[in-house]
């Protein structure tokens, strides 16, 4: 297991170094000047060449592209991540101060989207075409459809319009102040665990029903097992492989679409960092995260294939 | 008289197919009211899209704008119809571009095999470790802000899926009998690519095509919304959403109108590509593509 855990790890490291690469490259071939973006058209104007091109070296982006690369990969390497053009902060900061709020997010909407996503497909599984499984599978469809962000900014103008509530703004950490924490990481989690609950309760429904035919199945009922026991202790364990393997290739769903929701809602978070960035056109942020990013969702998916061999005996990694 | 006879037979095999999946034929059909919207904009849509009325500034729904109008008087219902050209030409475009250029390199990369496969495979599996929507904006902020760019950047995160899904098809497909029949009589790779390899690849490209239009929207919509999708004045349904987030209060039509025209787009594009891939799999595939071509008079007994 360990050594899969490795191996895993290692033949992954290709992959980084191939996702650093396409970054970079996107980011360098901007066509905007970044001193534009920093010091707005005018400001820009006013600046002489001289000046320009020392600001240009001083943000190490005179430098030869590979030389850049380098020097990008040894702050990684040193923990910093590098400095925003802006503000002069670490991104590692920025990481440390949004990342767990966004994390938390993350597995909160996962835990909705199971939570929500597999009693529906069971429900629907076990009775097929009665009035519950058609409901559940309509109102899956529809969730399939609703952009999470526009879901997001409708929560937010109910609860303005009825309960004159309002989200607070600024970041709060779980451990300072979890009630205040809650509040900020609810309505993006429970957005982003729907759309995920839509697609679990699919597959849920598809895996179970196909299990449920299979003769192991039959033969549990022939002995007389309750049926609630067949399906959860019988069918449900071998339907779920499949349904771990979508909740893991979700992630991506998750990641990206989080940085719209945190935007609908106003979240601090990771997302809303990225996307000032993009606006401030602050490449050595955009970069950094956009990694981040990557890296995350490799991760998951390494982990969901480690989870196979813990639900499944006879999956061995060797 | 037999050529009408072969078109009502014809007609008919659709409408069987489409009575199985009623469902599945109704987005198909608001897929088409949609295209057709698009297309009659300017005849269908009460006002001009881009015109300020600065004595009716977010005015709510009522008898003159019937959704209302934005911050700076704009007509809402306007802007929504004419968002659903933006909305549905950079999805079926970049849906076209990328599903094209991952189904070719799929192609190439499944049939060369060896080190071109390898290392377009490694490459794949880079462009897949992105989450799509954080890929599109960095390559969309890159290139620049504007049509191109965005279809662009949508393509990009459709490529791996054609050239995943493409690849596995040639490598099961080449080894059938009749491709090593026509590469022992002596016909060019690229021969056997083009006439024996190339047709069994249609119905999959065909899925693909139509079932990545909904996540196209959505992203495209999510661009918009995020500052780096085709930009103002085009209006565009992100655009109209991000816009709404302008005013302290936002206003309810400006927030619900728009999303509700993506989720409406987004629903029918998932529809129709559900009833796609079903209709082309390949139990029913050879159905359906003969109530789609007609039948098939010279291959009897295939």
């Amino acid at each position: 297991m360990l050594k899969y855990l490795l191996r895993r790890l290692i033949f992954g490291l290709p992959t980084l170094v191939g996702i650093s690469i396409v970054i970079f490259v996107v980011m360098r071939v901007l066509p905007g000047d970044p001193l534009v973006a920093m010091f707005g058209a005018e400001g820009f104007q006013r600046l002489n060449p001289a000046d320009r091109a020392r600001i240009m070296s001083d943000l190490g982006l005179s430098d030869p592209l590979p030389v850049q690369y380098v020097h990008w990969m040894k702050d990684i390497a040193s923990g910093s991540l590098g400095r925003s053009f802006f503000r002069g902060d670490r991104v590692s900061e920025l990481v440390l101060h949004r990342g767990p709020l966004s994390a938390e997010i993350g597995v909160l909407s996962v835990l909705i989207s199971w939570l929500v996503g597999l009693p529906v497909g069971i429900t629907s599984a076990v009775r097929p075409n009665s009035l519950a499984d058609n409901v559940g599978r309509s109102v899956s469809v529809l969730f399939l459809a609703i952009p999470g962000f526009w879901l997001g900014m409708l929560i937010v103008l109910a609860s303005l319009f009825w309960f004159h509530y309002k989200a607070p703004l600024v970041v709060v950490q779980l451990w300072e102040d979890p009630w205040t924490n809650l509040q900020l990481a609810i309505g993006p989690a429970t957005v982003l665990g729907l759309g995920q609950g839509a697609y679990i309760a699919r597959m849920t429904r598809s895996c179970l029903l196909e299990v449920i035919g299979e003769d192991y199945v039959r033969t549990a009922r022939a002995k007389g097992v309750a049926e609630r026991l067949v399906v959860v202790r019988h069918a449900l364990p071998n339907a779920l492989l499949p349904v771990i393997t979508v909740s893991g290739i979700l992630m991506g769903f998750v990641l990206g679409g989080s940085v719209a929701v945190e935007q609908a809602f106003g979240v601090p978070g990771l997302g809303t960092a990225l996307v000032t960035a993009l606006v401030e056109r602050d490449i050595v942020v955009v970069q950094n995260l956009v990694l981040l990013y990557g890296v995350i969702f490799m991760l998951v998916n390494v982990l969901v294939d480690l989870s196979y061999a813990l639900l499944d005996p006879r999956i061995h990694h060797e | 008289m037999d050529k009408l006879d072969a078109a009502r037979r014809r007609a008919g095999r659709i409408a069987v197919v489409a009575a199985r999946n009623p469902v599945s034929a109704a987005g198909g059909v608001a897929v088409l009211v949609l295209i057709l919207l698009a297309l009659a904009a300017p005849l269908v849509s009460p006002h001009d899209p881009l015109k300020t009325d600065f004595r009716r500034l977010a005015a709510p729904p009522d008898a003159r704008n019937y959704l209302g109008t934005d911050q700076v008087g704009r007509d809402t219902l306007s802007r929504i119809i004419y968002g659903t050209r933006t909305s549905i030409f950079v999805a079926v475009s970049a849906v076209l571009l990328g599903t094209t250029v991952g189904s070719v390199w799929g192609l190439a990369s499944g049939y060369l095999g060896g080190r071109v496969d390898l290392v377009s495979q490694r490459f794949m599996e880079v462009l897949q470790s992105f989450p799509d929507l954080i890929l599109a904006m960095a390559i969309s902020m890159a290139i620049g802000t504007g049509m191109p760019a965005v279809i662009v950047a949508i393509a990009v995160t459709r490529i791996p899926f054609g050239g995943r899904v493409i690849r596995s098809v040639v490598l099961s497909v080449k080894e059938l009998a009749y491709v090593e029949a026509s590469r022992s009589t002596g016909a060019s790779p690229l021969r056997t690519m083009a006439f024996h390899v190339l047709p069994q690849c249609l119905a999959p490209y065909l899925v693909l095509a139509t079932t990545h239009l909904g996540v196209a929207v959505v992203i495209e919509a999510a661009l918009g919304f995020l500052g780096v999708g085709v930009p103002p004045p085009t209006p565009t349904w992100g655009n109209m959403l991000a816009d709404s987030l302008t005013s302290l209060v936002p206003h309810w039509w400006l927030v619900f109108f728009p999303g509700l025209a993506i989720t409406l787009t987004v629903l029918a594009f998932n529809l129709f590509g559900d009833g796609m891939r079903d209709a082309l799999d390949p139990r029913v595939y050879a159905g359906v593509v003969r109530a789609m071509t007609g039948p098939r008079r010279l291959r009897r007994g295939t």
